[in-house]
């Protein structure tokens, strides 16, 4: 028997000795990198091409609004209609962002990556949805500052004016807000059920415009009650349904708030609440158990 | 049936995701007989059930889905070169699939439109919206199996024709109307069987030509893409 003549060299790996950043850090990377994504930030002109062409859209209306308002002096929409009147826009990107934030990732089977991190499951899904929803948020919020920049350098009362633009254009921010919330919730529990982004985006265009029909329909039945608790067929018309209770004047000008949903308004909030708590209970279900390909 | 058609409707079948399609029209039915069954006026539900949700959303919904599906999703999978490699000429790879295509839409959506077209004025009606429906799916099938070849997202280009398009500028501009199958669907429809119910600008000769056009257009574009098709890897 001949002596062992292998020797191990020292190559000069080095373990990691640097701090460790932990959770928050994760959650706070994954939802700036899902909030890039959203819009294409850092990757390929083509990825860009639907977020920019959404954003510009809604931009361009937003500055049309401003324009007729500074010129003719018509407001066209206020700022919390503005969300309303853009909801297919809304859906659209919704279809867009959403696969991309999860479906890609189901697709390629990284998942197991990401959960070798100290990440815990929850985490990842909650950070997709915060970056959907701030996503969703600017793309109806910014046009809204648009206007209300707008409304802003061309009012004739001086600094009251300016104050009393603001305090319309806060509600809408907040409308904005809740049109975010439940539809990333919507949408996202919806991707998150494929891993191909295009049958993701199908499913979630057809979730959405399905259901505004039902609300037709339910609006014509022969019973008042049915007419005025219709809007909980559709998101849209649920999300609709909230911001005239709270909202009323600013989303309806002119007072025909009354009619419509009548006296069922703590209902359209209840239910408004536990769409999303149940969309994000079913995206965190949906979560504890991923597939490694 | 060809061996082709065959791999599609299998590829389409085969996949328990391809079910999610069918509530769709099983919403549209359940609509139209609980509105018919309250008694509510056909005036009044017709037209949202019938256009508002049939020919505006489910037809075109259904056709995107199933158009892009049978050749995007090989495309997708890089199984399109196995087709691609036999020996058969391009246009005997594009007709089974769009004839596919077509069938499957034109079954799912024509079936649920006829109950509900019957139940809101009468079986012409019903007929009527059928056929208008099963042309629609054809013209519909062709540009999005056209679309899978032209660009890498065909579901969210489709997307934009449908919501963006017909939609949302339907709405307000009422010219892009003369450029939209759904008013297509619905002037055919309702030449075929005139009620009150359905209510278009555009005229019947031009939506008969134009789908005729949209139809045999897109499925020579779709024949001439595949001979120069390039198959490339995943988009970013």
């Amino acid at each position: 028997m001949s002596e062992p003549t292998g020797v191990i060299h020292d190559i000069g790996y080095q373990r990691y000795t640097g701090p460790r950043l932990g959770r928050r850090h994760v959650f706070g990377a994954l939802y700036l990198h899902g909030l890039r994504t959203a819009f294409g930030l850092g990757r390929s002109a083509k990825a860009k091409i639907f977020p920019w062409l959404v954003l510009g859209i809604v931009t361009v209306v937003a500055a049309g609004v401003t324009a007729v308002r500074s010129q003719i002096g018509e407001v066209v929409m206020t700022y919390a209609q503005f969300a309303d009147n853009m909801s297919w826009l809304v859906i659209f990107f919704v279809a867009v962002v959403a696969p991309e934030l999860v479906s890609r990732d189901l697709h390629s089977g990284v998942l197991p990556l990401y959960f070798s991190r100290p990440l815990p499951r929850g985490d990842y899904a909650l950070a997709k949805l915060a970056a959907l929803g701030s996503a969703l948020w600017l793309l109806l919020g910014a046009p809204q500052l648009v206007m209300f920049l707008g409304a802003a350098f061309t009012t004739t009362d001086g600094m009251s004016g300016v104050w009393n633009e603001l305090l319309d254009l806060l509600p809408g921010l907040v409308y904005a807000a809740l049109w975010a919330v439940v539809f990333a919730s919507v949408g996202l529990l919806i991707a998150s059920l494929t891993g191909k982004r295009a049958f993701a985006a199908g499913g979630i265009v057809a979730v959405f415009l399905m259901t505004a029909p039902i609300v037709g329909i339910l609006s014509i039945m022969p019973s008042r009650t049915v007419n005025e608790l219709a809007m909980l067929g559709s998101p849209t018309a649920l999300v609709h349904a909230v911001g005239r209770y709270t909202l009323g004047d600013l989303l309806i000008p002119g007072g025909q708030t009354e009619d419509q949903i009548g006296g069922f308004g703590p209902v359209y909030v209840a239910a408004a609440v536990l769409l999303v708590a149940g969309c994000v209970a079913l995206l965190l279900m949906r979560y504890r158990k991923v597939a490694a390909r | 049936m060809s061996t082709v058609s065959w791999i599609t409707a299998r590829g389409l079948f085969g996949r328990r995701r391809f079910l999610l399609l069918f509530p769709l029209p099983a919403v549209l039915v359940l609509l139209a007989v609980l509105s018919r069954a309250l008694g509510v006026d056909p005036g009044e539900w017709g037209p949202p059930v019938l256009v508002g949700l049939g020919l505006a959303v489910v037809l075109p919904v259904v056709a995107l889905i199933v158009g892009t599906g049978v050749l995007g999703a090989e495309i997708d999978d890089g199984t399109v070169v196995h087709i691609l490699t036999k020996p058969l000429p391009r246009w005997q790879i594009v007709l089974p699939k769009l004839a596919v295509a077509t069938g499957v839409t034109a079954v799912t959506v024509a079936v649920p439109l006829y109950v509900a077209g019957v139940l809101a004025h009468s079986v012409r009606l019903g007929l009527a919206l059928a056929a208008a429906a099963t042309l629609g799916a054809l013209a519909y099938s062709a540009l999005f199996l056209a679309l899978s070849l032209l660009t890498r997202r065909p579901v969210l280009l489709g997307l934009v024709y449908v919501l963006i398009w017909e939609g949302l500028l339907g709405n307000f501009v009422s010219g892009t109307k003369v450029l939209s199958i759904q008013q297509y669907v619905i002037a055919l429809a309702d030449r075929i069987a005139p009620t009150g119910l359905l209510e278009t600008t555009v005229s019947v000769p031009v939506a008969a030509i134009m789908t005729a056009l949209v139809s045999v257009g897109f499925t020579v574009l779709a024949v001439d893409r595949l001979r120069s098709f390039s198959v490339a890897g995943e988009t970013s």
